[in-house]
């Protein structure tokens, strides 16, 4: 069993490290160039060679890789010496657009792309599962219907048009709500609440549609297993048989899938953020694609992908205790 | 969504398909599709769609409608629609965009073409990129079974979004470098590079399942002990019975591919203007949406029900050839 | 019976659907609004927190050195950052007059204009109640020469008029900036900008008439040493004017707070009202314009950074409650588009392009006639000593509608004159260069056709926004897209900059051009002349000279429009910086 985890853990880093090689290489391989954004207006294509050289992006890439890692485990310091900035570990780069270290920047925009992961996730999973479970349990039945019938819209949905439907409807025609504008839950709890309650609508309805028919066709696969078959002849109450037994082995693979998506939605809601103005990783990102800030880029990239790479083993690792079979491969 | 999916024993067992008796899986997938009413209202408003897209040139000129001319007469002096709900009238039945007076409806069918075409081509290649990955996978395994397994988990450890819309300006200047011609053709080429790049690993791995569990399987012994080479194995016994599954994941990533080269456009790193995408009309419709929200609403509900009626369309295929979850009953 | 009441019901909806939308236009129109009462201080009360909504997600910058948008110029330098002159504290046409600042008065000039020297006065305070030395302004000066900070983003002037050797850093000069000079580098600075007790003298390499003006720019204000973070001065800068910046996030807000350190007897430019003034970034621009019409709560002491939406204009100009609250006036830009005069050499295709372009559908196109008027001269009609309508091509539409037949008949007769230009124009297609923004997809469809009427083929070049200028500066299209604004009340930021040899901004390629000789001649003639009347006459010449060629092709004289909070006062348009005079604003409940 350790060895299993070992061996999985091992892979994920190893992982990690081809991810950050190629992200390295993706962004630094382009015509795009790292060194024309540290230049303003008046700037000279000489000047933007000069800073090329200043800031190393004319060294082979490998070195620019190997200094690029250090100093994520040292801490790196940038600029001429008189004038330098020095970033503390762990450091992801420094972006010359914002004038600050990039992780000082995702570690502000992080808490706000948690918030809305977290809600949504909330959100959809008790919209999704819960309309999923009455979808299988009514199966048949007009229930079973509006609830596939959901399923098929939501999915069918870009979330840019059901946001921007959102705000019109209950913003601008209704007034229900404010118009978003993040607020800190250590500012005001109340505010941070109601500032995420249309992006997390949204989030929650578009991944909700999937997942209810996840759960739907989840129970009705357990519900034809043996031993739930053996539960009914017994004649246990059907409530706590559903509850106790179906439920759970259903929704195992579902809060897995689920986590995966979860971790997918920390890298950052690109199109929700920048519809709704939250300053998140993804509106950061979006931000350093319009004005090329590539340090930033890189950094969200790697950011995403190690979540992306940690949810995935830790389900792998759970699978591994559920399932004996999976440890074997 | 879920695990792999299995080749359908319940074909010959299937449940209200008339006249099973010997016909194949696909004909009796296709007769089962038939009788589900939402699937083939689906089918028809695809078709409908496809049919605007092709012919949206002469249906211009037949509706005398122009998505290029600028009109003036339509717009105010602020740019604004002059006449009511965006400007909608007999010479411009979905009324007029904002800022310039071109014409709504024939842009929404000149739309239409890039996005079935983002999308079918799109599609087109990721499914033979996927397709003949998977069944290498499948049949060689060790190795290069394994190879491909890691190059799928490093793929999808990528943030595909991010990368797509992060790499979109300076790929495409490296596109046109490579002599793809500039401007749009050089932005649907990248659109397409990049959507097979992430979207094979789905194809794959399905295809690989379905390879590893048909390659047990006595017919296919029966022809490897006549001598069958690869060749003949792949296209005369695998590819038959996986079409089902092509099928169905054709026309569920297909929705998915129009909606994404419409969120790019939006965003402003898909196509560029004077294309009529409709991502652009989208993208551009935000800033109006107080003083023409049907310059918001029409190229959305377009764009909704094209992709409903593929999802619509791609579960009736999926019950249809693969009715495994609707066996159970309570 | 059914039908009718159901068809009913649905006329009845679109009427009410209709009447929301904005129907015709009519009703409000452009013209010069200075704010009524708003602009004022009628009623003023000392105290109380201003607000400022935006949609942009920061400012620029905060570093003084760094900054080149005319409104921040102003804003900062109204509150925290001050320099030896300054523009006078008034609306109209007098605010484009100088006064002294920190300087005693406007400085003294030697007999060949290359000596200039101020006095500072007594009493000028940092935020920690150390004095402002002549120093400190000596090193504010050179961070401009630090190009590996400071980046070329600022105005240049200290580089191009202090006289330092040429050298083979950056700038072109031989003195790398304070980071990086070593002793003997830092001598050449010292030598042209040199200190004695409260005495600071500027050696300049050419002759500048106007030098107080150019010492007016926030790139001469003073930086003390030993606060200079370096390329992050610009998110906490130190402050020596009535208000400190506290703190300034990114995509959320910068907080000013009163500097208690200042002194209000050294200043006579400034005269805070509120206690602090906060900026709201990355607001809705809708949402912005619902509570400014809303008036209630904070937003009584809100302004706007940024403007009103098109489409909200008509309620704002057309509500005559609202007068006392809104502005509409030029902001001293003008934009044009740059011909390229080596590709397009031939004078009667740019004429035929002049003419042939739809203005009136391009000004439609970006929200119509509130957005400005037909430039007809690359000098701002605020810059009104030098500013005169020139008299333009013959058979040019005031209206701004296309003249196709002048148009053909100029292109027919560049096919016998000019035919390889021609060929190039009606065949190859000349290639148009502009920023990548929503509004420009727009316009280039408008320039596409209205061109294509002539038989002109226009070739389409978006160019990421945040990097047009450094683009084009390496590779010019045969059109590209422009806008400028003076960098004081002269044209000599103006036409010598565009259109002249060594312009920053002059990237037509004319030094070819038959014209150009007399042309540059008369420049410098005018860059020495000390008479600003003769000045005046000159630079007006000089733009007919300008317009007659079409090196460029005039654009917009840009307008825009404001609306204010109801307690607001002292928000006038400060003629210099486009945009108010921040630190003056006061309010009245």
């Amino acid at each position: 069993m350790v060895f299993f985890v070992l061996r999985r853990s091992f892979f994920a880093i190893v992982l990690l490290l081809i991810v950050s090689a190629f992200t390295f290489v993706i962004f630094s391989a382009l015509p795009a160039d790292p060194a024309a954004l540290t230049c303003g207006k008046n700037c000279r294509p000489e000047v933007i060679e000069s800073n090329r050289e200043r800031l190393g992006y004319d060294r082979p890439l490998v070195e620019q890789y190997g200094a690029y890692m250090k100093g994520i485990f040292a801490g790196r310091t940038y600029g001429e010496e008189g004038s330098s900035i020095h970033c503390s570990a762990p450091s992801l780069g420094y972006s010359y657009d914002r004038h600050e270290c990039v992780t000082t920047l995702i570690a502000s925009t992080l808490p706000v792309t948690a918030s809305i992961a977290l809600g949504a996730f909330v959100l959809w999973m008790a919209i999704g599962v819960g309309l999923g479970t009455l979808a299988a349990l009514k199966r048949g039945r007009w229930q079973d219907r509006v609830a596939t019938a959901f399923s098929v819209i939501g999915v069918s949905l870009p979330t840019f048009f059901l946001g921007l439907i959102f705000i019109m409807v209950f913003v601008i025609w209704t007034g229900i709500l404010p118009f978003p504008r993040y607020t800190g839950l250590t500012e005001n709890p109340v505010d941070w609440f109601m500032s995420l309650l249309l992006p997390w609508f949204v989030l929650a309805i578009i991944s909700a549609a999937t997942y209810v028919r996840m759960t739907r066709n989840g129970i009705l696969e357990v519900m034809n297993e043996e031993f739930v078959r053996l539960g009914i002849a017994k004649g246990l109450p059907r409530r706590r048989l559903i509850v106790t037994y179906v439920l759970r082995a259903a929704l195992v693979p579902i809060v897995t899938i689920a986590g995966l998506d979860f971790a997918f939605l920390l890298g950052g809601a690109l199109v929700t953020e920048s519809i709704f103005n939250l300053p998140g990783l993804g509106k950061l990102t979006l931000a350093a694609v319009i004005n090329s800030d590539l340090p930033i880029l890189v950094a969200t990239t790697m950011v995403s992908a190690v979540f992306i790479v940690v949810a995935n083993t830790v389900v792998d690792i759970l699978y591994g205790f559920l399932d004996p079979r999976v440890r074997v491969k | 969504m879920s695990a792999t999916a299995n080749v359908p024993e319940s074909s010959v067992l299937s449940v209200g398909a008339p006249s099973s008796q010997g016909l194949s899986p696909f004909r009796m997938g296709l007769a089962r599709v038939k009788q589900n009413r939402a699937a083939k209202v689906a089918f028809w408003v695809v078709s409908f769609y496809v049919f605007v897209a092709v012919l949206a040139p002469v249906l211009v000129r037949i509706l005398n409608i122009d998505p290029y001319a600028l009109d003036r007469e339509a717009i105010n002096d602020f740019g604004l629609p002059a006449g009511p709900m965006g400007g909608i009238s007999w010479d411009h039945p979905f009324g007029v965009e904002p800022g310039t007076g071109r014409d709504i409806l024939g842009r929404l069918m000149y739309g239409a073409r890039i996005s079935l075409l983002v999308g079918a081509i799109g599609t087109l290649l990721t499914t033979v990129v996927g397709v003949t990955l998977g069944i290498v996978a499948g049949l060689r395994r060790g190795f290069v079974d394994a190879l491909i397994g890691r190059l799928g988990d490093v793929t999808l450890a990528f943030p595909s979004l991010l990368l797509i819309i992060a790499l979109a300006n300076p790929m495409t200047q490296r596109l046109e470098s490579w002599g793809v011609p500039a401007g749009n053709t050089a932005r649907i080429t990248y659109i397409m590079a990049v959507l097979t790049l992430f979207g094979w690993v789905y194809m794959a791995r399905l295809v690989r399942g379905q390879v590893l569990s048909l390659r047990e399987r006595e017919f296919v012994e029966a022809a490897r002990s006549f001598g069958a080479g690869t060749g003949h194995l792949v296209f005369k016994q695998l590819l038959p019975n996986l079409w089902p599954q092509i099928i169905v994941f054709v026309s569920l990533s297909l929705p998915g591919y129009v909606a994404l080269e419409a969120t790019l456009s939006f965003l402003g790193v898909g196509l560029l203007a004077p294309a009529a995408s409709w991502g652009i009309m989208l993208g551009d419709s935000v800033r109006y949406y107080r003083a023409a929200p049907t310059y918001l609403f029409i190229p959305g509900v377009t764009l909704m029900v094209l992709v409903l009626a593929f999802n619509l369309l791609g579960d009736g295929l999926r019950d249809a050839f693969d009715p495994r979850s609707d066996r159970q009953q309570l | 019976m059914k039908m009718r009441s159901k068809v009913l019901a649905v006329v009845a909806l679109v009427g009410l659907v209709a009447g929301a939308c904005g129907g015709s236009g009519d009703g409000a129109q452009s013209g010069e609004e200075s704010g009524g009462l708003s602009a004022t201080m009628d009623g003023v009360k000392e105290g109380g927190t201003l607000y400022v909504l935006t949609n942009q997600e920061g400012a620029s910058t905060l570093d003084p050195q760094r900054v080149y948008t005319g409104a921040e110029l102003g804003a900062w330098g109204s509150t925290f950052t001050r320099t030896l002159t300054s523009y006078k504290p008034v609306a109209g046409k007098d605010g484009t007059s100088l006064v002294a600042d920190m300087a005693t008065d406007l400085g003294t000039a030697s007999e060949d204009l290359k000596t200039w020297t101020f006095t500072l006065r007594d009493g000028l305070t940092w935020e920690d109640g150390s004095e402002v030395t002549c120093a400190d302004i000596a090193y504010g000066v050179s961070r401009t020469f630090g190009s590996e900070v400071t980046a070329f983003e600022g105005p240049q002037y200290a580089v191009s008029y202090l006289d330092i050797p040429a050298g083979d850093y950056d700038t072109g000069s031989a003195y790398p900036g304070p980071w990086l000079a070593t002793a003997e580098e830092q001598a050449l600075f010292d030598e042209a900008v040199s200190c004695d007790g409260q005495n600071i003298t500027f050696k300049l390499q050419v002759p500048v008439s106007d030098f107080a003006y150019t010492v007016s720019l926030l790139s001469f204000a003073p930086v003390p040493e030993a606060q200079d973070t370096a390329d992050q001065y610009g998110l906490k800068p130190f402050s020596n004017g009535p208000f400190k910046v506290e703190s300034y996030e990114e995509g959320k807000e910068l907080v000013l707070v009163r500097n208690e350190n200042w002194n209000a007897d050294s200043d006579d430019v400034r005269e805070p009202k509120v206690d602090k003034i906060v900026w709201q970034f990355g607001l809705d621009e809708t949402v912005i314009d619902e509570r400014m019409l809303a008036d209630s709560g904070d937003d009584k002491n809100a302004i706007v950074y940024g403007g009103i939406l098109p489409e909200n204009l008509q309620t704002v100009f057309g509500d005559e409650s609202l007068k006392d609250r809104r502005t509409d006036g030029f902001d001293g830009f003008v934009t044009y588009t740059m011909l390229n005069i080596k590709t397009v050499s031939c004078l009667e295709v740019r004429q035929a392009l002049w003419l042939a372009l739809d203005r009136e559908a391009l000004r439609t196109a970006s929200g119509g006639p509130f957005t400005g008027e037909f430039a007809t001269s690359f000098v701002a009609p605020l810059l009104a000593a030098d500013y005169e309508p020139a008299s333009l091509v013959e058979g040019l539409n005031a209206d701004g509608t296309p003249n196709v037949e002048a148009a053909q008949a100029k292109m027919d007769e560049a096919k016998e004159k000019c035919p390889e230009v021609y060929a190039k124009a009606t065949e190859d297609g000349l290639r148009f260069d502009h920023p990548d923004t929503d509004t420009w997809r727009k316009n280039i469809a408008i320039w596409i056709d209205s061109l294509g009427a002539v038989g002109v083929k226009i070739n389409d070049n978006p160019i990421e926004a945040s990097k047009y200028y450094a683009t084009i500066n390496g590779d010019q299209g045969d059109l590209m897209r422009a806008g400028w604004a003076a960098d004081w009340a002269n044209a000599s930021t103006v036409i010598p900059e565009l259109f002249g040899q060594g312009g920053g901004f002059n990237y037509h390629n004319n030094e070819e051009d038959p014209a150009f000789a007399d042309f540059q001649s008369k420049v410098d003639e005018a860059k020495a002349e000390t008479d600003r009347d003769a000045q005046s006459k000159l630079w007006k010449e000089l733009n007919q000279v300008v317009i007659d060629q079409v090196w460029s092709i005039p654009g917009s004289a840009t307008k825009s429009q404001n609306l204010v909070g109801s307690n607001v006062r002292g928000a006038y348009q400060w003629l210099p910086f486009g945009w108010y005079n921040l630190g003056a604003i006061g309010l009245a409940g």
